[in-house]
């Protein structure tokens, strides 16, 4: 089963995200925001098979965090968690951050389960 | 809702005109009465003349009477001669107080006529200019253009007149601006709203739906209390994405990405989601597609959408044992989508207004079916943004038609898109 690394800026949806892939089998780790993610990729940078990262956080967004991670050689692979509706695919400026896809919020963890099992095989 | 309006008062002060006309006719009759009292000298003078000519004629008469008596015929030849001479210098005088005259008043005559044909040119000409302005801004400010203004000038009338319609068209443009940045502030304001709701949205529905994985555990009240929560958090979810696609639509911020894609699989796309609900309420879902259907521009995601919407409006508001029909065929160069059911129909007042925003089914069915009143008005926005066409036709208690138009596209030449 994957490691997988998940940062939202709600504990509540930490919890949730947590439990439902820890059910699944998955090695959980959290993060509370993009900085966060950068300081615990950087003192383990194959530490992950798959980065969870909500847009939109406080002190540093989760596309801000990928871009950083993506500029040092980090080629793991990540998949973008928005509450915007409209989150179907890449914005034009997002293109060479190798996202791996976005999970729109409410999250559908039959899809998202489906989408991890396909990057971490 | 009602509003106060302050009232602005324009003064309408006299013109360089006005005031020219009140002279010119001050003008004209000090030239009439000048004319008269020039014509009625003349008039006494003409009988002056006639007088005077009467009584030379008579010592003429006189002169020569005498002379035939034969008496004096030196001095009574000389009085003819004389006499004859006078008249001819009254003649002449007369004929020369004829001429003055005939001129004096045929000048003022022209003069005026010609004083009062200029004024009115003059007067007509200045006013024509600014009003063909006022007429040509009023199209343009009737048409839309609020930036539509005329330049002031020309008689103190038509001015005053400009600076007023300036001063309306000044007035229409600043709230309709006003009006626009509410609108803005509307839209950004459901966007974050939706944008906010949805995390614990997502923290409801998530837990939700954690608790039914250990369905076993659960009494079953507290199963059928945790599924009540979560079709609740499904129907908010739903409302807020229809809210947002409104909101989009209304900032013209809705956008499809169309790609072409055959018909038919849009529609088989759309059934397959929605096959089990029909069978949840045993009615029939049957489907006549043409066998040569053609591709449409669509985006796939958008015309399912659409087609959902309709498949569930036709589910929720027809009851059990209901049939639906989905039918497609070519018609001309576009696809014709029908979704018909036998249901209880819409009634004839309520299907004038079927594809405004938060029009529903009556208040009975409302109850029961768990719908925005968002989704035919998001449709029809989504089916025009294709460049096709939706409508609604409906029989009290016989069901209802909605067709849904869109024009065909040539299919890709090799690969097809999947």
């Amino acid at each position: 089963m994957a490691r997988i690394l998940i940062a939202d800026d709600s504990e509540t949806i930490l919890l949730l995200m947590r439990t439902r892939l820890e059910m699944e089998g998955h090695e959980v780790h959290t993060a509370a925001d993009g900085e966060d993610v950068v300081e615990t990729v950087q003192s383990d940078p194959a530490g992950h098979d798959l980065l969870l990262l909500d847009a939109m956080m406080p002190r540093r967004s989760g596309i801000d965090a990928l871009r950083t991670l993506r500029e040092q050689g980090v080629e793991t692979p990540a998949l973008i968690v928005s509450a915007h509706a409209d989150s179907r695919d890449a914005k034009e400026d997002e293109s060479d951050l190798a996202i791996d896809g976005y999970i729109p919020k409410p999250i559908d963890f039959d899809a998202l389960f489906a989408k991890i099992a396909e990057l971490t095989r | 809702m009602a509003q106060a309006y302050s009232r602005r008062r324009f003064r309408l002060s006299p013109s360089l005109a006005n005031r020219l006309t009140i002279g010119f006719a001050i003008a004209f009759a000090v030239l009439t009465g000048l004319a008269v009292i020039g014509v009625a000298r003349f008039l006494q003078q003409r009988q002056d003349y006639e007088n005077a000519t009467a009584r030379s004629y008579q010592r003429e008469i006189e002169a020569r009477n005498r002379l035939a008596e034969g008496e004096r015929p030196v001095a009574a030849r000389a009085t003819v001669v004389s006499q004859q001479r006078q008249r001819q210098e009254l003649r002449d005088e007369i004929a020369g107080e004829t001429r003055d005259t005939a001129l004096l008043v045929g000048a003022g005559l022209i003069a005026g006529l010609t004083g009062a044909a200029l004024l009115f040119t003059g007067l007509i000409s200045s006013m024509r200019r600014p009003l063909e302005d006022l007429v040509d801004a009023s199209g343009r400010l009737a048409g839309g253009d609020l930036d539509a203004r005329v330049t002031v000038g020309g008689l103190s009338e038509t001015a005053t007149l400009g600076s007023a319609f300036n001063e309306m068209a000044e007035e229409l443009q600043r709230r309709a601006g006003e009006r626009d940045q509410l609108d803005r502030m509307k839209d950004e304001f459901v966007l974050t709203a939706s944008h906010e709701l949805r995390s614990p949205l997502t923290s409801v529905q998530g837990f939700a739906e954690l608790l039914l994985l250990e369905r076993e555990r659960l009494s079953p009240r507290q199963a059928e209390t945790v599924e009540v929560i979560l079709d609740n958090t499904r129907h908010l979810v739903r409302l807020l994405n229809d809210l947002l696609d409104l909101a989009r639509s209304d900032a013209g911020r809705l956008t499809i990405r169309p790609e072409p894609t055959a018909a038919a699989s849009l529609i088989e796309d759309a059934v397959r989601t929605m096959r089990a609900q029909f069978d949840a309420r045993d009615q029939r879902l049957a489907v006549e597609l043409e066998t040569d259907l053609p591709w449409v521009d669509a985006d796939r995601d958008r015309i399912r959408q659409v087609l959902v919407n309709l498949l569930t409006n036709a589910n929720e508001y027809c009851p059990p044992g209901a049939h639906v029909t989905v039918k497609a065929r070519n018609a001309d160069a576009e696809v014709e989508i029908d979704v018909t059911d036998d249901g209880p129909g819409i009634p004839e007042q309520q299907l004038e207004h079927i594809f405004e925003r938060f029009t529903r089914g009556d208040a009975g069915e409302t109850q029961r079916v768990g719908g925005t009143g968002l989704g035919l008005a998001i449709s029809k926005s989504l089916v025009e943004l294709h460049g096709g066409t939706i409508a609604a036709e409906s029989l009290p208690d016989r069901g209802s038609t909605f067709h849904v138009r869109l024009p065909a596209t040539a299919a890709p030449d090799r690969t097809p898109v999947s």
